[in-house]
């Protein structure tokens, strides 16, 4: 019974998700309303807060992208904030600051290592700006980036503003190759029926523009974030989105401002940041749940439905991937499914060098590699994932040498 | 530029909440650590028990049929339905072999009947080749008497006018002219007689030198039983070559239910003391020998025992879901001789040696 019951539930979903695909294509193409109308003069105040921790020269490069932006650079500054790295990343923050004069850069440090979410707080008390703009210190930001994003807020009901993540390294490996097509799924498709209803359930925090009014609202809870006294210094991106949501405001994706970031290339990096968004996922969905009436009350359907089905599919994933293992586990290794991969690969692989060159993956056919990390996704990743939600570290950043001043500066803070 | 260092204080907590929160994270981290272990423990597990399997070449799953089940029950179906046709084709066979007795018990008296009958028109053809120009020669002697007596026919006509005359003169009384009118009447009638035996012998000459319809009739008789014979030679052969069929139908039969009769459903369907049967896959053929013992095990595949041996294997190919796996594999299937009856319900059994020596 209880895996009949499992089938339906995933068909259920593959079938919530193909009339969802198939919306957003319809969309896309045909509903101008799906898109936020644009307008190009408002031009706030903006500060680009960039908290940073152990990215080397990377911040670097960071910077100096978004000094090439095309934003009149009176009306931006750069607030990068280093969360104590144990490399040489604030050195590489300053260089910048010395060496990209025709923009004001600030550069801050934390006392104490603090977690991205407080970094951004803290970045956010250096700021007068009316718009406020997080990012990721590991990406590299497109001219338009930031006037793509501060154009979206002519709507005076949108919250906060995404940007599209771009792969900046394709073609490194198989690994590479196979989010190279996620992301673009997810921009390009995904997120298009929440962006149709300005309820787009999480905006990437690798590009992610805020009101500052309403990150000030929100930044108490961000401060005070924890699970069981334990600081939750994760999954920012997604708890700003939400909290966006629920003070009524919309939320949305701008597939116009774009940034690159470089993807974990290896199993081991991929997994520690796979794992790192599905605790994330895995809190958000609790955080869904124990509010649920005001959710229901407040928010759209849509989003209501986004916030609870994209976490529930993580958790049946692994319900299906045990009944499948139980029941028959060759079924895994069946051409079907793998097809079916290569097929959607197919199809991307043709899009995505079609309409973004840079990204063209060589070698479309790795995507059926993702079958196989599938299955260890839905298996491990979720399993490990509600059993480490006591975790504070800052995911792929982390490395051995640091985990002993991560741990004791964190024990610094706690007393 | 400067650094700017940003310090923000940490909220003083209650006295209460974080030891309920230190209580609580003490309590899921065990839980997790348990869980975590509990995953790693069944991961290896669920490998080791999968690497077991894909190696292992001695395991068997045993099988009880049950005469309710479809197998069982579409055998029985089978083997009705085969011992019926059999049936029907003895009888059909039997009633065949009768009819071609009787279709040659009557060929034999057609063919009996032929020569005869041949026998008969040569004589009769014989017969009338001498028969036919003697008669042809009374026939032409007839016709020149009665000629003859046709001349003497007017010579009695100018007679009997004499007599009227005679009598008309009272040169002979009523009773002369009478007397002598009988005897012309007779004459007359004589060479009537005589014609009518001319026609007649004629019509006689005319049978004898030709084809007559008559004959044509004899003729019809030898071909209509020429043509019986040829029918029932064509009847007989294909009564006979029916019976041969059916004979080849019959041993085939005969020999589908002997075969029927060494497989496991029969065994299972024909009641009697409790059979126990497995399912052996063709790679773990080796393994199964008559006589080989049959261990099973604790978690299928540790702490084995002897519980029983091979007692039969069955040549038929069996399909059969791999207990593991759950794919479709090919095998065949054995019948087991338990000392333990429990053991067949075991998922899977060992023959010839214990899987992992103990």
């Amino acid at each position: 019974m209880a895996p009949v019951l499992v089938w339906l539930i995933l068909i259920l979903c593959l079938l919530i998700s193909l009339v969802k695909y198939t919306f957003a294509l319809i969309l896309k193409w045909s509903v101008p309303g799906a898109t936020v109308k644009k307008d190009y003069t408002y031009q706030p105040t903006v500060s680009v807060l960039m908290p940073c921790f152990n990215e080397g020269k990377t911040v670097y490069e960071t910077i100096e992208s978004i000094s090439n932006s095309n934003y009149p650079s009176e009306k931006f500054e750069v607030i990068a904030q280093d969360d104590c790295s144990v490399d040489d990343s604030h050195e590489w923050m300053l260089k910048a600051q010395r060496d990209f004069s025709n923009i004001r850069v600030r550069v801050g440090r934390n006392t104490v290592n603090s977690g991205k979410a407080r970094t951004v707080c803290n970045a956010l008390q250096h700021s007068v700006a009316e718009l406020m703009i997080s990012i990721d210190s590991d990406c590299i930001f497109h001219p338009d980036a930031i006037r793509e994003l501060a154009a979206c807020f002519s709507e005076p009901k949108i919250g906060s503003v995404g940007g599209r993540v771009g792969v900046r390294n394709p073609n490194e490996n198989a690994i590479t190759a196979i989010q190279t097509f996620i992301y673009y799924a997810a921009f390009q498709v995904y997120k298009v029926p929440e962006n149709w209803t300005r309820s787009v359930g999480c905006i990437s925090g690798c590009l992610f523009a805020i009101r500052r009014e309403l990150l000030l609202e929100i930044e108490p809870k961000i401060r005070s974030r924890h699970w069981f006294g334990i600081p939750v210094n994760q999954g920012e991106d997604r708890f700003l989105t939400h909290q966006t949501l629920l003070r009524g405001y919309g939320t949305y994706i701008n597939n116009d401002a774009v940034c690159w970031t470089t993807v974990p290339s290896t199993l081991a990096d991929l997994f520690k940041q796979q794992l790192r968004w599905k605790r994330s996922i895995i809190r958000d969905l609790f955080y869904t749940l124990r509010t649920l009436p005001k959710h229901v009350w407040t928010l759209h359907p849509n989003t209501v439905l986004t916030l609870v089905l994209t976490p529930l599919g993580a958790l049946l994933g692994l319900l299906v991937v045990l009944t499948m293992l139980s029941g028959n586990p060759t079924e895994l290794a069946g051409p079907g499914p793998l097809i079916g991969y290569l097929a959607i690969a197919a199809i991307l692989g043709w899009v995505i060098r079609k309409y973004s060159t840079r990204e063209a993956v060589n070698n479309p056919l790795a995507f059926g590699a993702y079958l196989a990390w599938s299955v260890v996704s839905s298996l491990f990743l979720t399993t490990l994932a509600l059993c480490t939600l006591d975790s504070r570290d800052w995911g792929t950043r982390v490395k051995e040498q640091e985990q002993e001043a991560v741990d004791g500066d964190a024990s610094r803070q706690e007393a | 530029m400067a650094t700017q260092v940003v310090k923000k204080p940490e909220a003083r907590p209650a006295v209460i909440q974080p030891m309920i929160y230190k209580s609580v994270v003490t309590v899921y981290r065990i839980f997790a650590i348990v869980t975590l272990y509990l995953v790693l423990l069944g991961v290896l597990a669920y490998g080791f028990v999968m690497g077991f399997y894909a190696l292992n070449t001695s395991w068997a799953a045993p099988v009880i049929l049950s005469p309710a089940d479809d197998k069982s029950l579409d055998f029985t179906e089978k083997l009705v339905t085969t011992r019926q046709t059999l049936e029907d084709l003895n009888v059909d066979q039997k009633k065949l072999q009768d009819g071609v007795a009787e279709m040659q018990k009557h060929r034999t008296a057609l063919e009996g009947l032929e020569p005869e009958l041949k026998t008969a028109i040569v004589r009769e053809q014989q017969h009338n080749q001498i028969a036919g120009p003697q008669l042809m020669e009374l026939d032409r002697q007839k016709q020149a008497d009665n000629r003859k007596t046709l001349a003497v026919m007017a010579q009695v006509r100018e007679v009997e006018a004499a007599i009227d005359k005679d009598l008309a003169a009272g040169l002979i009384t009523k009773g002369d002219a009478a007397t002598q009118r009988a005897a012309l009447n007779q004459a007359q009638s004589s060479y009537t007689d005589s014609k009518i035996g001319e026609i007649l012998l004629t019509d006689n000459v005319l049978e004898k030198t030709t084809v007559d319809t008559k004959s044509l009739d004899v003729l019809d008789k030898q071909a209509e039983l020429i043509s019986e014979i040829a029918q029932l030679d064509v009847a007989i052969s294909v009564a006979q070559k029916q019976i041969y069929e059916e004979t080849k139908q019959i041993a085939s039969l005969r020999q589908a239910l002997a075969t029927a009769k060494q497989t496991p459903y029969y065994l299972s369907v024909s009641g009697g003391s409790a059979v126990y049967f497995a399912f052996v896959p063709y790679d773990n053929q080796s393994s199964a020998a008559i006589g080989s013992a049959v261990y099973d095990c604790y978690l299928n595949m540790v702490g084995c025992r002897k519980v029983g041996t091979v007692k039969q294997i069955f040549a038929g190919e069996e399909h059969a879901i791999h207990p593991i796996f759950r794919t479709d594999i090919r095998g065949f299937l054995i019948q087991m001789q338990l000392d333990h009856s429990e053991s067949a319900k075991s998922k899977t059994v060992f023959l010839s040696r214990k899987p992992l020596f103990f």
